[in-house]
């Protein structure tokens, strides 16, 4: 057994921790660099771009990154969406902690400290909170953004500070707030004054907001030093191009988008189409202009049917993916029912359906002859004895699979849908007969199947009875878009459905196996922010609106006299002690967030110029606060906060 | 054959707390569960160096559990704070920390062990008659008909471990969830034989620890269940559901055989005669008119399809631990066969209904009166949420012994310094008889005494961490924390606020000194008093049974280690 005292001035969790995020910096924002993760061993290598992957694919065998992993984890589990900002804040907000034990601050200093700034943080950023109907009103409404942002732009440009464009962001965003939203209608005096006084005055001269931009960039590494040369120059130009402004007011900046139009009509020609969802969904994309596009037509599918059963909530049980290879980006869609793949045989199969209502049976389990039900375990020594020996000399086998056929064919089924793995010569035999057979459905397309047909899910078909079988599904071959028939081969993609199924099948095309994976996640992502958005009812601005403000408001709180009674501690530490730490805490807690963040987008820019075709625009500081994302970084930043706090009183025993 | 190895002689070991190896692994051993201690305790994490699951724990029994010792004088010690553990769950790394206290504190005493233990006996006496007066002033009275002091006592429990990752909201919610599982398990209607139910703990991991809730009753995980649907249940005459309830496997395969060989003939279906004879269960069952079905564990598939179709709800998996409260709660026999069912043995229930807390689905049983609650407990990661179920459990324990007992001890140390200034004043004025009955001299009393006082302290010492200065008043004996680092300051009142446990302030002159350390000395001082102030709404209290216990259970354990010549090890 090891013992490790994890207590020394330069923390060796912490440290772990901050270098095991620091490669997940790249996936902030809408500019993301994917990456080849390559098995040295296998030389096998996958391409990611969220942070759930990395982490899996990472070696985590030291406690923090078992930590961590469990961290991100459960943040996916929950709400699959934001792992990247906590992997994020995970990693520098542990670098902040190490940073304070050198400065030999006390632990409980600096878990209380941080926690204070934390929570303030999170009160303080609820102003910033836009209602869903709001964002649906302003987007439709008022299309054309407001004269006052124009005018600043010059300003901003010729200034050339290393973050001005988030000044930017907010006047406009202050200016639509005036006219059209009442943010937060309920603390509206208060909210509106400190709103302007770190928002506005930063165009009055760049006040606050940059000064603490700036005096980062002094203490800081070398990361943002460097960069601020190149950046200055380019930034501000890149500015322009963020999709939002030109969504909202394409004749300001319409000189240097070319490049991007084609991106932008498309969607914005038809977003008003379903009362103002699509917008959100644009708003929550962060540039994934594909799945807006699925996530349009589901939200359009989901109304449609909601217009009759009366929940307006985006369901994702009812959505499965699918995705097929071969085809470009272009033909991805969404289609009503099950789409999946299935071999040339039962694609055979398939067409002699035709019009047909098929009768269908839904299978819990495997369909071999050896699979039994969880929980059921196989005697050992039970031997047979066979006295007699049958001349004809069929096989277990080959009764077991005409039983099976005789069952599936005196019921006159026609599909059978199985959870689990199908037996191959069963499978053989079921395609002689007409019958189709195919394995590996999830548990819910099962189950959208059973409530539709009145089908009833069995584990053996020897538990078949005429109860069981549902009627009324349908099946053919999938169709891409323009009409035509898809045959790339070994593969088919096939789509089954029955009347009044609710299930939809976001068809994910692409030439590029490897990035089949990816494609998923992202619109899995998409679809669970614009979920989550919908439940909660409300959202954040995106582009860094959230941080800068927490920003300004740990700046506001380091010149504070410190508020007592600290939540976590029961022990009340006196405050006189509390505030000898208290900035350089804060000023920690701030430092890494904005530096960052900063050199971050900086580095996001720098891969702009080497590779424009792979992000889909601007870095995300650079987009405009009238995008909003989800409210769930707030609640990202919580948990990791809570990570590294903690981690900084963690002494380690290693058995 | 192998050749036999001729035995080994066993290894004799004399005077085992002299070796230094022992002695290093003591304080080892003591500085690891020191530093734990407390609400602002270090946490430690536990894992396997292959990866897996980590433990990040301040938690005595965790810890315990953990470590492999190797120390035959070290086992001694943590057996003995385990099974303090599970009798009263809480105050196991008091009991551990005092006792490595007594053993550092006596050994380097020149006094024979023999007298030491007469003496150190004596002094425990002593403390837990204080402690059972009513002039006793470290200990609270809990009133069991306002809430105040049980939230103090749940409080003090969820705060003094930090691995749960708390925030005050979450305490307070906390806080209330617990009291009211615990007042679920209180029965309405006290007869003479009244036995306490059972709150049950439902995971859900990776929700926020607010959506944490309790409900009366008990939720079976179900998650075939179809959400939306009505549930149809068939119900007696009486309006009530009739339960049955099954301990014995109904997956089909109770034919398999423990040992030897079962020969069939060809054509002959062990499984088939199986299910048959599920099946016929299942019709006695309909006929019978039960309408809830709940096995342990695994039912066959076409049993339950049968069950359903013949409008029987069947629930299976149902796991150990919900069993004995299940029985309890419905009133039936567990069925341990499926070759006999009496009808004697099923239970009732008064409504059923399906709960969902994303993405879990669960069948709520609803009995007529009941002693039992589901505490859902919630938290974001799997390694807080182990230490917050472990936190919970101890919680509700303490409720439970503190309603047997209806008392408190301060805590935040002040219970500790409080006994330790007693003893002093205490052993300072014993009559001489007491010196002849126990067959030593006053100087041996007072250097034995000394020593027990100086384990005390250590105990409260160990709150602090990160170089905290610690207090003790001369007034009340209570404990004061001055964070380190803290500016020079005429004043004592300056850098205090509040005592350990929170009951004193620092409004009157209450003639700090710091807590000695090593090599401090005894400072001769009047009796404590009983404190004057009212019992303010934010005190840290701890258990009184548990702390009790863990005061003997500590002496024992270092009087047995003490009195330890020979360690006689068979290496074979």
């Amino acid at each position: 057994m090891a013992f490790r005292d994890a207590n020394a001035r330069r923390h060796i969790g912490l440290q772990q921790l901050s270098s095991l995020a620091s490669p997940g910096r790249t996936f902030l924002g809408p500019m993301k660099s994917h990456k080849f993760i390559v098995d040295e061993i296998t030389n096998q290598s996958t391409l990611i771009c969220s942070a759930v992957r990395l982490i899996e694919s990472l070696d985590l065998t030291s406690a923090v990154g078992q930590l961590l992993n469990e961290t991100i984890q459960a943040q996916n589990k929950e709400f699959k969406t934001g792992m990247s900002t906590l992997l994020f804040l995970v990693g520098a907000w542990s670098s902040a902690v190490v940073e304070c034990l050198q400065q030999n601050v006390p632990v409980p200093a600096i878990v209380s400290v941080m926690s204070e700034g934390l929570n303030s943080c999170c009160e303080r950023v609820q102003c910033l909170q836009i209602p869903i109907q709001d964002v649906k009103k302003e987007l439709c409404s008022s299309p054309v953004g407001p004269k006052p942002c124009e005018s600043k732009t010059g300003q901003v440009g010729c200034d050339g500070l290393t973050n001005p464009w988030n000044c930017l962001c907010f006047q406009r965003d202050i200016s639509a707030t005036e006219e059209v939203i009442p943010v937060n209608s309920c603390s509206h005096q208060g909210d509106d004054c400190s709103f302007n006084k770190f928002l506005v005055s930063p165009l009055a001269g760049f006040g606050s907001v940059p000064s603490v931009v700036k005096a980062v960039g002094d203490r800081s590494s070398s990361a943002l030093s460097v960069s601020g040369g190149t950046a200055s120059s380019s930034i501000t130009r890149k500015l322009t191009h963020s999709r939002h402004f030109s969504t909202l007011g394409k004749s300001h900046f319409s000189s240097q988008q070319d490049s991007f139009q084609e991106y932008l009509s498309g969607p914005s020609a038809d977003v008003c189409g379903c009362c103002g969802l699509g917008h959100l969904a644009t708003a929550l994309s962060h540039g994934n202009q594909t799945s807006v596009k699925l996530l349009q037509s589901i939200a359009a599918y989901q109304q449609e049917r909601a217009e009759c059963s009366g929940s307006s909530q985006i369901n994702i049980t009812e959505i499965v993916t699918c995705c097929v290879l071969g085809l470009p980006e272009g033909y991805s869609c969404v289609s009503p029912g099950f789409v999946t793949l299935v071999s040339p045989e039962q694609a055979t199969v398939l067409k002699h359906f035709a019009d047909k209502p098929l009768r269908i049976l839904l299978v819990d389990g495997d369909l071999t002859e050896r699979y039994r039900h969880l929980g059921f375990n196989r005697p050992c020594n039970v031997r047979t004895v066979l006295e007699h020996p049958n001349p004809q000399g069929s096989s277990a086998g080959d009764v077991w699979l005409s039983r099976m056929s005789d069952i599936l064919m005196s019921f006159e089924v026609n599909l059978v849908l199985v959870k689990g793995n199908v037996c191959k010569d069963l499978m053989e035999r079921c395609l002689a007969s007409r019958i189709l057979v195919i394995g590996c459905v999830a548990r819910d397309v099962l189950r959208a199947f059973g409530a539709a047909t009145g089908a009833q899910a069995v584990t053996y078909l020897s538990q078949v009875n005429a109860s069981c079988v549902g009627n009324g599904a349908w099946a053919e071959l999938w169709e891409a878009g323009d009409g035509r028939a898809v045959d790339l081969g070994e593969l088919v993609p096939a789509r089954i459905g029955a009347g009044g199924l609710a299930l939809l099948t976001a068809v994910l095309t692409t030439a590029l196996p490897c990035k089949a994976q990816l494609l998923q996640d992202q619109f899995w992502a998409l679809l669970c922010r614009l979920r989550h958005a919908l439940k909660d009812g409300t959202v954040f601005p995106g582009g860094g609106a959230v941080e800068l403000l927490c920003l300004s408001h740990i700046q506001a709180l380091t010149e504070q006299p410190g508020r007592p009674g600290i939540d976590r501690a029961v022990r009340e530490l006196p405050s006189l002690w509390l505030a000898e730490y208290r900035s350089v805490v804060l000023q920690a807690l701030a430092n890494r967030q904005s530096c960052e963040r900063a050199s971050q987008s900086l580095a996001g820019r720098v891969q702009i110029h080497c590779a424009p075709g792979t992000g889909s625009g601007s870095a995300r500081e650079a987009s405009p606060c009238s995008r909003p994302c989800s409210p769930l970084p707030c609640l990202a930043r919580r948990s990791s906060c809570k990570t590294s706090s903690g981690l900084c009183s963690v002494d380690s025993v290693t058995l | 054959m192998s050749r036999l190895e001729a035995k080994k002689p066993p290894l004799f070991i004399s005077e085992p707390l002299t070796g230094d190896a022992v002695s290093q692994s003591l304080s080892l051993l003591s500085g690891i569960l020191k530093s734990s201690y407390g609400p602002a305790g270090r946490l430690k994490q536990l894992h396997n160096g292959v990866g897996g699951c980590v433990c990040t724990t301040s938690q005595s029994s965790a810890l315990l559990g953990h470590l492999s010792i190797s120390q035959p004088v070290l086992r001694v010690l943590t057996a003995s704070v385990r099974n303090h553990v599970s009798r009263f769950s809480d105050c196991g790394l008091f009991t551990a920390i005092l006792c490595c206290g007594f053993i550092e504190n006596f050994r380097s005493l020149n006094v024979a062990p023999f007298t030491v233990i007469k003496i150190s006996k004596h002094l425990l006496s002593l403390c837990t008659d204080h402690l059972k007066s009513e002039a006793c002033g470290c200990r609270v009275s809990v009133d069991f008909s306002s809430v105040g002091t049980l939230v103090c006592l749940v409080r003090s429990i969820l705060t003094s471990k930090p691995a749960c990752m708390l925030n005050k909201t979450e305490v307070d919610h906390l806080t209330s969830l617990v009291l009211k599982a615990f007042v679920f398990t209180v029965p309405c209607h006290v007869e003479t034989n009244t036995v306490l139910g059972k709150c049950v703990t439902i995971p859900v991991k990776g929700r926020r620890v607010v959506d944490s809730t309790v409900l009366p009753g008990l939720l079976i995980e179900t998650p075939e269940i179809q959400l939306g649907k009505p549930l149809a249940v068939k119900r007696t005459g009486s309006n009530t559901i009739k339960v049955a309830l099954f301990s014995v496997s109904m997956s089909g395969d109770g034919f398999n055989p423990e040992e030897g060989t079962i020969v069939v003939h060809h054509g002959v279906s062990l499984e088939v005669s199986e299910l048959n004879q599920l099946l016929s269960v299942g019709k006695q069952l309909v006929k019978d008119e039960v309408g809830l079905v709940v096995c342990q564990k695994v039912m066959h598939p076409s049993l339950k399809q049968y069950l359903q179709e013949n409008g029987v709800i069947a629930v299976d998996r149902a796991g150990l631990c919900l069993m004995e409260p299940l029985g309890r709660m419905t009133g039936s026999q567990p069925i341990a066969s499926i070759h006999s069912l009496s009808p004697g043995c099923y239970g009732s229930l008064k409504d059923l209904c399906v709960e969902s807390f994303a993405p879990k689905h669960f069948l709520r049983l609803i009995p007529e009166d009941t002693v039992f609650c589901s505490l859902i407990l919630c938290n974001r990661s799997e390694t807080a949420w182990d230490e917050l179920k472990r936190v919970c459990e101890t919680a509700e324990h303490v409720l439970q012994l503190t309603v047997k007992e209806p008392l408190a001890l301060l805590g935040g140390g002040c219970t500790e310094t409080h006994l330790a200034s007693y003893l002093r004043h205490k052993s300072s004025i014993l009559p001489a008889s007491t010196f002849k009955d126990l067959d030593c001299s006053q100087t041996q009393y007072q250097l034995v005494a000394e020593g027990f006082c100086r384990s005390l302290e250590s105990v409260a010492r160990s709150l602090s961490h990160d170089g905290e200065e610690i207090l003790t008043d001369m007034a009340y004996g209570h404990c004061w924390f001055v964070p380190s680092g803290s500016p020079c300051v005429s004043k004592w009142s300056d850098l205090v606020s509040k005592c350990g446990c929170g009951m004193n302030g620092n409004t009157e002159d209450l003639s700090w000194r710091f807590l000695q350390g090593q090599s401090g000395s005894p400072v001769i001082q009047g009796c404590p008093k009983e404190p004057s102030g009212k019992v303010s709404d934010l005190l840290t209290l701890d258990c009184f049974a548990a702390k009790c216990s863990g005061l003997q259970v500590a002496l024992e354990t270092a009087n047995l280690i003490l009195d330890l010549s020979y360690i006689i090890e068979d290496q074979n």
